[in-house]
């Protein structure tokens, strides 16, 4: 939750810097404020700097696969609810393991995350991501966006997020309808099905998969 | 988990209901083995060889055969408008497309969308039932292999491949090219998938179910987060809760 503390301060620090440059029209500027701080937090403009981030930090090609996949592995700290996702592509046997054994988990799943996505950044050539509107359905918020590419049709993308102590943290990824988290979810807890319910067989798996 | 009883809203199945696992797990393996001997290789070639142009041709044709049975499943899921669309989408790509081989419909912006029987029976409420690895054909549920049944009595072209020739011909030809045009079209996809999963059956069974349900609202609005959220054995909130403890 460093993260969001950070980001906040970001907004505060515009807001103030705001209220600095013009000290004059007191009225006119209240409104001012109020509207950067609102740009700040929206769930689109956070989107938007995430997608900032990743097209500065990951497309460069000269960059070695394993420190591309770390700086992935970083912008999920920062952009993702990691400790929400980790449960809930555990299902219900999150509850079968414990904290320590959770956090280990979830250092694998970015892990594992990192080494199934992050390559893609290397790829790119002429691509570009776009950030639509955003809905709120019950406690959420979806923000749609497009990846547009040069040759084929627009990939449309749809990130779930949630606000965590006044900040909005993606939850789940949504490509062309197909949910990332429910995918995983049923995925992993196949194999901890197929394993007697042991969380450890899908952890042993992770591991060979990330080398950790 | 087959629920029986027609209800007004579509069908959202959320989660999966797989009680022949054993057996499927078998079909799955046979039908990788299969693909990894015919369609896949064809598919890698056809990929890598044949130009733009001649895929985008093949990709039309493939949706123009199905024409009919969209616009037969959109009138019994009473969409008479839908229906009337893909119908003129017939008639328009089938002679001034040539033989469905230019999609002239969708540059006068009449876009394609497929629907099928078992489309037609979620649309009444009929959930998907149990999950059934179909040799050759993939991923299915009981609900649509029993509409592959009813696609197939219904479609025209079956009909017509029993008198003639020439239909039979026809009809053996778009089954060719339906299976390598799908085929290519998944193809970076599932090797994708098949690389990063762990349980790759689990990860195509959670895809089906998922892509089934965008099929069957139409694309439209995700309801599936709603639904999601409230019948799922584990959603987003009990998440949420969780890590908040």
């Amino acid at each position: 939750m460093v993260n969001s503390k950070i980001a906040i301060s970001t907004a505060a620090m515009i807001a103030i810097a705001a209220a600095w440059s013009g000290p004059a029209s007191a009225t006119g500027l209240s409104s001012n404020i109020v509207a950067e701080v609102a740009v700040e937090t929206s769930a689109a403009n956070v989107i938007q700097s995430m997608a900032d981030q990743a097209m500065n930090e990951l497309t460069d090609q000269s960059l070695a696969d394993d420190v591309r996949r770390k700086k992935f592995v970083s912008l999920m700290d920062r952009y993702f609810a990691m400790d929400v996702v980790s449960r809930f592509v555990l299902g219900r046997y999150w509850r079968s393991i414990s904290e320590a054994e959770i956090e280990e988990f979830s250092v694998l799943l970015q892990n594992y995350l990192a080494l199934n996505y992050a390559n893609q950044f290397k790829e790119f050539n002429g691509e570009q991501f776009v950030v639509g509107d955003e809905t709120q359905k019950n406690k959420d918020t979806f923000v749609d966006s497009q990846f547009v590419r040069p040759d084929g049709p627009p990939v449309n993308i749809v990130w779930r997020m949630r606000m965590f102590d006044d900040s909005y943290k993606i939850i789940d990824v949504s490509i062309e309808g197909l949910s990332m988290g429910i995918t995983q979810r049923d995925e992993f807890t196949s194999v901890i099905q197929q394993n007697n319910d042991d969380v450890g067989a899908l952890t042993a798996a992770l591991k060979a998969k990330t080398g950790l | 988990m087959l629920t029986a009883c027609a209800s007004t809203e579509p069908a959202q199945d959320t989660s999966d209901y797989d009680p022949l696992e054993p057996v499927n797990r078998v079909v799955h393996g046979v039908n990788g083995a299969v693909d990894f001997m015919v369609l896949y290789p064809a598919a890698m070639w056809y990929r890598d060889i044949a130009p733009e142009p001649v895929k985008t041709s093949v990709a039309s044709f493939v949706r123009n055969i199905n024409e009919p049975l969209n616009s037969f499943n959109a009138l019994l899921q009473g969409d008479p408008d839908q229906a009337a669309a893909s119908f003129q989408r017939f008639i328009m790509n089938s002679t001034i497309g040539l033989l469905g081989f230019n999609d002239v419909a969708s540059d006068f912006g009449i876009p394609y969308r497929r629907e099928d029987f078992g489309q037609t029976l979620a649309h009444y409420g009929i959930g998907g039932g149990p999950y059934i690895v179909l040799p050759l054909l993939g991923p299915s549920n009981l609900r649509d292999t029993a509409g592959i049944g009813v696609d197939y009595v219904a479609n025209p072209l079956t009909w017509g491949a029993q008198n003639s020739d020439t239909a039979e011909a026809l009809y053996l030809g778009s089954v060719g090219l339906t299976a390598l045009h799908y085929r290519y079209a998944t193809i970076n996809q599932l090797n994708e998938l098949q690389k990063s999963s762990i349980d790759y059956y689990a990860a195509l069974r959670s895809l089906y179910r998922q892509q089934r349900n965008k099929m069957i609202r139409n694309g439209g609005p995700s309801p599936e987060f709603a639904v999601e959220d409230e019948s799922a054995s584990f959603d987003f909130d009990d998440a949420v809760e969780a890590a908040s403890k």
